[in-house]
């Protein structure tokens, strides 16, 4: 909302410097966005004077004009009639942006340069006159800027309002605030009542045919007038708030609604068919053009303002240009009328067309205002247009309007604001706004609103519009008694905040990635089409089409990531992240959404460092990685087993495991394959992991308890023994611990090796067992036993054979 | 007598002159520094002397002793220096073999900042759904279908009925549907808004805050915040309430603080006006306790969301939201 400070002058007082008037806007809840000066135009405007003129050499009607600018004389190509020498006017220099939209430049007219313009009072909207340059009385000195040598000076204040203050969306709306501010009163333009007699009756009628929609309708009839631009005044008015002034009798129409609010409409009424009003909802597939030359398709929930045959205007919203106000037109019929808000809506949303009109309705405008705007437009007209008149409006008011007066509690208003507020304190703050107070009771206000606040409805908002008056910063800043009772920490927080510590341990880095992805990611990914990470969430009003789905992996957040950082020329990254995805359960119910931690590692293992050949990272990298962060949770018996082949989608077949504790699948590890990297357009290796969170939380409730240290010394034995490829290392150590041998503390892989020595097809594996008792110190012989067993059996399993 | 110890001295400095090892000049060192040695016989037998020569005697004696003990240190340095051991040594500066620590979003840091403010100050923390039925993100909040608030918040639809929340609010309606009063909880999580230029991203971070209690007031929660200010940016920040509106919340306050680069001069980061918005807040709506069935002739609370964003920025000078959703590894190692 533009408003501009001479405008509000003419309703209150006001001695605050502009800075002021905002700052104490600002803080009684109108905040001021920005203040500029209205006249910024005329920077590069001075006071000129003609020192000499001499004719132009190829334009008859054309003089050149020696016109000293202060600093300089230029020279200027003018044609005014009234030019003299030595007479002062406005000098518009080179860079001069007119209120019409165009910058002033140095020009040659018919060859002559002309480096700047003498101007007309119209040209720089300071008044109507456009005979000739503006004569400036008086002795300014040459080169002064204009605004100073004519004391100009008007600000317009932009307020953003908030959707409840509908009141505010008129100047005498911000006015009657700053009246408030103040401790004044406002000065209302006078409120004159219509003509007793009641001709308007003989011309016409407005029948309301939806009330819900419309509970009220006014209208008035002025004959007998003249269209044309409006005066000076009035164009000065519109144009400080930012609006296009077109004829005088839409600028009064405008006008009266940025004055008071009221949205106003006029008709021609000569193009109403019957000189009559229908208001009416629209029929099915109905079409209308409206004022801006588009056609609208209707639907039954809209609301139309009819003559006798056919829709006139989209009510609220836009008129028609079938009954637009033409430079012929010598009747009018001017709305005044409260729709329905919700209406109004409904109506402006599904047309996709917001208007000051619609913005204002919708929002809830003044109902008992309609008459007051009405009367106020009708004699503007007969004032500006020259028109009549004609006696008596028409008031539809099929639903009266009821004022219901709240009870307002002083010690409630207290508690909830924490300060004791006295009853005269309140009083005067709400009286301050017009509102009508009254004391009940020792604790009890009755306060009845007036009409324009359609957003006080509850005790609540009234001690709200007290403690905005009072001050928010006068309310003294207290803390409060509270239950010491706690609950405990939230579970999934804990494990994300675990996850992320170890993994910064680990050194890799956090990312945060949109929540959404690109549609085509799935087929990027190389996802089986009935994957459960295609049942995708669409956004219906996405921003772009690279977010226009939920995510259902991390993973291709962390590839974009990856590939723009490469674009950087960054190439060695550890990266982390955690967050949700989405799978829907359909587009009208909430999806699942799952927790999940992935890594990608990429680059080299080491940052080419001094002790380390420069050596890519591999699978077994960032294996250890998933090693590391699951161990650091306090989780044993991770398994990683092989991705059967047909699962793998977007990493590498034989190159990904799938990650389970006892049984329970937590993700995958594994290299992207390469197709995917082409797919993201990416050069380089990466490798992966992606592990759901919900699944590792229900592993990690389990209590830890200690264990007695051993006391008695351990022993070991290696075992080679050659076995086919085939065969995964760790089924060697899980087939060990699963024979059940006490004394078997533990056991690692400790080498492998294919080629050479070992026959193609088989590798030789090299484990190590370590033996201990908790009773003694074992005996040689007594290991040797049992090894010897162990072995042989293990052998025979595998069907593998010792090494040489 | 004083012949006698420059003629001591000469001696000795000869004798170190031929010291090949350690071992030989200690052994030089012992027969003339030693507890017997000449120079200590020396020092005892001044006592012996006249009493008004012992004075400058002693002067003398201990000035040679003080001497030669720096030409023995001096001698085992140079010593050493030509030995073997002094060749064996390594590059203390290279770099050492640890992997270098990763690093937190600076979102996550500074969510977590907020968040342990506030359980310091006893809240606990609450989590729901990053999208969200209408009915909690808008109707249960006091928004209605079609109120002129919606334009407020620029929302993502999946469905008529299903949105991607636009703040974390409905977190405070879901805990109260749950838990009877007293409430305190704060709820942070991501939220979504279809906004994009310099200072919005489509998905930013919130910090949502709720307590509610008997006799839970405005100036309770100008309190809290306050202390929230004073511990995030430092004592002295000053902070100002601002009326405003939310359809959730009455009264409704926006809260500013001093601009952190101008200290309240103007500038840039501030638009000039000196005073930065950091959060939004008030009074719980009754129609919100109403809807969660709370007695709101009983009952009063506050809540507040923060930009985490927002927050993050000023404390780390960052000027552009963006920034923090490329991940570019030169930002973020650099938190
Ligand atoms: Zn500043």
């Amino acid at each position: 909302m533009k408003v501009s400070l001479s405008w509000l002058k003419d309703y209150v007082n006001i001695e605050m410097d502009v800075q002021d008037l905002a700052s104490a806007l600002t803080m009684a809840g109108l905040e001021v966005e920005s203040v500029t000066n209205t006249f910024g135009y005329l920077d590069n405007v001075v006071v000129g004077r003609i020192v000499e003129i001499s004719p132009h050499p190829d334009a008859e009607k054309l003089k050149l004009c020696r016109v000293d600018a202060g600093n300089s004389t230029v020279q200027v190509v003018c044609g005014a009639p009234n030019i003299a020498e030595n007479i002062l006017a406005p000098l518009a220099l080179p860079g001069t942006l007119f209120p019409d939209g165009s910058t002033l430049q140095t020009c040659y007219i018919r060859g002559q340069a002309s480096e700047g313009m003498l101007c007309s009072k119209r040209e720089l909207e300071l008044g109507d006159d456009k005979s000739g340059v503006m004569v400036l009385s008086g002795a300014p000195e040459t080169g002064t800027r204009i605004s100073v040598a004519l004391s100009l000076s008007d600000f317009v204040l932009e307020i953003g309002l908030t959707p409840n203050r509908s009141d505010c969306l008129s100047v005498l709306g911000i006015a009657r605030e700053i009246a408030a501010i103040q401790k004044q009163k406002i000065k209302y333009p006078v409120k004159q009542q219509p003509d007793r007699n009641n001709d308007i009756q003989k011309y016409t009628s407005v029948r309301i045919e939806a009330p819900d929609h419309c509970p009220r309708y006014a209208a008035a009839l002025v004959t007998d007038i003249t269209v044309s631009e409006s005066p000076f005044w009035l164009r000065k008015r519109l144009m400080s708030i930012g609006q296009r002034p077109i004829n005088n009798i839409v600028d009064i129409t405008n006008f009266v609604m940025m004055e008071c609010g009221q949205p106003l409409h006029a008709f021609d009424f000569n193009l109403l068919a019957e000189n009559r009003i229908v208001v009416r909802t629209a029929e099915k597939g109905e079409t209308f053009v409206t004022l801006d030359q588009k056609e609208r398709i209707l639907d039954p929930e809209m609301l139309m303002i009819c003559d006798g045959e056919k829709p006139v205007a989209i009510a609220g919203v836009m008129g028609g240009l079938n009954s637009e106000i033409a430079n012929s037109t010598k009747r009018v019929l001017i709305e005044s009328a409260y729709f329905n808000p919700l209406s109004i809506r409904k109506t402006s949303k599904k047309l996709g067309l917001s208007t000051e009109a619609s913005y204002r309705f919708e929002r809830g405008i003044d109902p008992l205002g309609t008459v007051n705007a009405l009367v106020r437009a009708a004699l503007l007209m007969t004032e500006i247009g020259n028109g009549k008149f004609t006696g008596g409006v028409i008031d539809e008011n099929p639903l009266v309007h009821d004022v219901v007066p709240i009870k307002l509690s002083i010690s409630q208003t207290g508690r909830l604001l924490g300060i004791e507020m006295e009853r005269e304190n309140i009083k005067s703050c709400l009286e301050s706004i017009e509102f009508d107070v009254e004391n009940t009771d020792a604790d009890t206000l009755k306060v009845t609103p007036p009409s324009f606040r359609v957003d006080i409805t509850r005790s609540v908002d009234l001690m709200e519009e007290a403690a905005r008056l009072y001050g928010y910063n006068n309310i003294p800043t207290t803390m409060p008694f509270i239950h010491a009772e706690t609950i405990p920490p939230l579970k999934t927080l804990v494990l994300r905040d675990k996850i992320k510590n170890i993994m910064t341990g680990l050194s890799f880095m956090e990312a945060i990635n949109y929540s959404f992805i690109n549609e085509s990611s799935c087929d990027r990914l190389r996802l089986l089409s009935n994957h459960t990470k295609r049942k995708l969430l669409y956004i219906l009003n996405p921003i772009n089409d690279e977010q226009r789905v939920m995510r259902t992996s991390l993973i291709p957040g962390l590839l974009e990531t990856m590939r723009r950082n490469l674009s950087q020329q960054v190439r060695n990254l550890k990266l982390f992240e955690i967050g949700n995805i989405f799978l829907s359960r359909g587009q009208e119910t909430l999806p699942e959404e799952v927790e999940m931690v992935a890594g990608l590692w990429t680059g080299d293992r080491y940052n080419s460092a001094w002790y380390a050949k420069d050596a890519g990272c591999d699978f077994y990298d960032i294996k250890g990685i998933v090693e590391g962060l699951i161990s650091g949770l306090n989780i044993n018996n991770i398994r990683f087993t092989k991705m059967p082949f047909e699962l793998c989608c977007y990493t590498k077949q034989g190159y990904t495991a799938q990650v389970t504790i006892e049984d329970m699948p937590i993700g995958l590890v594994g290299e992207i394959h390469p197709d995917v990297l082409r797919n993201f357009d990416l050069k380089q290796r990466a490798f992966i992991f992606e592990l759901n969170c919900n699944t590792i939380l229900d592993l990690t409730n389990r209590a830890k308890t200690s264990k007695l240290l051993p006391k008695y010394p351990y022993t070991t034995r290696d075992i080679t023994v050659i076995i086919s490829k085939d065969i995964e290392a760790m089924s060697i150590l899980e087939k060990l611990n699963s024979y059940g041998e006490k004394l078997i503390e533990n056991t690692q892989l400790f080498d492998i090796f294919e080629g050479d020595s070992v026959p193609p097809g088989k590798k030789s594996v090299s484990v190590r067992i370590v033996y201990r008792s908790a009773e003694k110190t074992l005996e040689d012989n007594e290991v040797n036993g049992i090894h010897i067993t162990i072995t042989n059996r293990l052998l025979r399993e595998f069907d593998a054979s010792l090494s040489a | 007598m004083e012949n006698t110890i420059d003629q001591i001295c000469t001696e000795a400095l000869r004798e170190i002159e031929t010291a090949k090892s350690k071992d030989s000049l200690n052994s030089i060192s012992v027969k003339y520094l030693g507890r017997k040695g000449i120079v200590t016989q020396f020092l005892r037998n001044i006592s012996k002397l006249p009493p008004g020569e012992r004075p400058k005697a002693g002067e003398k004696a201990n000035e040679i002793k003080k001497f030669l003990e720096k030409a023995f240190e001096d001698t085992a340095n140079r010593l050493y220096s030509q030995s073997l051991e002094a060749h064996d040594f390594i590059d203390v500066s290279l770099p050492g073999r640890s992997a270098l620590p990763g690093s937190l979003h600076p979102i996550t840091r500074i969510t977590r900042e907020i968040c342990d403010i506030f359980i310091r100050m006893g809240f606990d923390i609450a989590e729901g759904p990053e999208i969200e039925s209408d009915y909690y993100n808008f109707e249960a909040l006091n928004i209605p279908k079609y109120h002129p608030a919606r334009d407020m918040q620029d929302t993502f639809y999946v469905s008529d009925n299903i949105v991607l929340r636009t703040h974390t609010s409905p977190v405070q309606v879901r805990v109260m549907e749950k838990c009877k009063p007293p409430v305190k909880v704060i709820a942070p999580g991501k939220v979504y808004r279809s906004d994009s230029d310099i200072t919005h991203t489509p998905m930013f971070h919130q910090v949502e805050g709720l307590m509610v209690g008997e006799n839970i007031s405005f100036g309770n929660l100008k309190g809290i915040l306050t202390n929230f200010v004073h511990l995030m940016f430092d004592e002295k920040t000053r902070l100002r309430f601002r009326p405003s509106f939310f359809p959730f919340t009455e009264p409704s306050a926006e809260v500013d603080m001093l601009c952190v680069m101008c200290r309240g001069n103007g500038c840039r980061i501030c638009s000039q006006t000196g005073w930065i918005e950091v959060l939004g807040a008030g009074m719980v709506h009754p129609a919100v306790f109403e809807n969660v069935g709370y007695d709101t002739t009983k009952i009063t609370g506050f809540a507040f969301g923060i930009g985490v964003e927002r927050i993050t920025m000023l404390k780390y000078g960052i000027d552009d939201t963006r920034k923090f959703f490329e991940n570019d590894l030169r930002f973020l190692r650099q938190f």
